[in-house]
């Protein structure tokens, strides 16, 4: 075995039996947004656009570094949008567009961020 | 949306502050496939409905009914998903449910070790701990001090079985009846069996 073998035989999701920490028993209730996207992908898991296999793949393409850094539904949204544009479903650039309306949308145009810390500033 | 309340949230957010990057990119894809008319635009609510509608409580009233009813208790072991059914509790999505029997010779524990897979149309969402990597890690290969974490204690004796979820098939724990019960009853009974008790993470018990 080399020292790169388990990058192979374990991808970043198959944690399986390795070692880790305590359990802390922590819950907390979804934000509305977080509900809207589990609902989006029951939804689209109904019209087979996506389904579970295919969003737990997208997950771990996402890269090791991103799904330590990314809550659980923030890591859906992200798979969820790369699945899309593979799927030629949408385009990065109509999503980037959308994605500027929104904001717009919602703030009249103010630069947004996804750092609480200047979100509330 | 009407589902906002305001302690849900991990740290206080300004109601006027912009939204989020990935809440933005949450909004941003619904739009576009409601666009396309390839998703609906009332599909989303509607599904929110559907899992506010998912709670622990469908779960125990299924556990009742196989402590009290050993014909449904042996369907509800060939079949969980029909059996489950039967008492009008529908299944959303096209998973298979396998209902795991606790004897005073085996305690069952349930895990997702890929991601979060979990027995939603009758238990609701998971807790976070469920999704976490210290159980998913820990719980097959040292089930017994992972329990010991939940205050669960099982004799030696007693054999302990871990099931692994999957995209397609889902496990409940069907949970000892607690001695002392007999006179019990449904709603009591029901009372008795939490969530946690059909992960298998603790026992069901008198308080």
């Amino acid at each position: 075995m080399t020292d790169t073998s388990t990058l192979l035989n374990r991808l970043a999701n198959d944690i399986g039996g390795v070692q880790a920490g305590p359990i802390e028993q922590i819950e907390h209730q979804l934000e509305p947004w977080e509900k809207r996207c589990h609902a989006l992908a029951d939804v689209l898991d109904f019209h087979k656009i996506i389904n579970t296999e295919e969003k737990r793949r997208g997950v771990e393409s996402l890269g090791e570094v991103a799904m330590g850094k990314l809550t659980y539904y923030e890591r859906w949204i992200a798979a969820f949008a790369n699945i899309l544009f593979q799927k030629a479903i949408l385009t990065p650039t109509e999503l980037a567009r959308q994605m500027d309306l929104v904001a717009a949308r919602s703030t009249g145009g103010e630069v947004r961020s996804n750092d609480p810390a200047v979100r509330s500033e | 949306m009407s589902t906002h309340t305001h302690d849900d949230h991990h740290h206080p957010v300004d109601a006027d502050a912009p939204l989020g990057y990935y809440e933005v990119m949450e909004t941003a894809v619904r739009d576009l496939l409601i666009g396309k008319e390839l998703i609906g635009p009332e599909e989303i609510r509607r599904q929110i409905e559907v899992l506010d509608s998912r709670t622990p409580a469908l779960g125990a009233q299924v556990v009742v009914k196989a402590w009290l009813d050993p014909k449904f208790r042996a369907r509800l072991l060939t079949d969980g998903r029909a059996a489950c059914e039967e008492l009008g509790i529908s299944f959303y999505d096209d998973t298979r449910l396998i209902v795991l029997e606790n004897t005073d010779k085996v305690h069952n524990l349930i895990v997702c070790t890929l991601c979060s897979c979990y027995p939603r149309p009758i238990l609701g969402l998971p807790p976070d701990w469920y999704k976490l990597k210290p159980y998913r890690a820990r719980a097959v290969i040292e089930p017994r001090a992972v329990l010991a974490e939940f205050g669960t204690h099982i004799p030696d004796d007693v054999e302990i079985r871990v099931s692994d979820s999957t995209a397609m098939v889902r496990y409940l724990v069907l949970p000892l009846r607690p001695e002392g019960t007999e006179a019990y009853s449904e709603a009591q009974l029901a009372a008795l069996v939490t969530r946690d008790t059909m992960i298998g993470v603790v026992q069901a018990t008198i308080p």
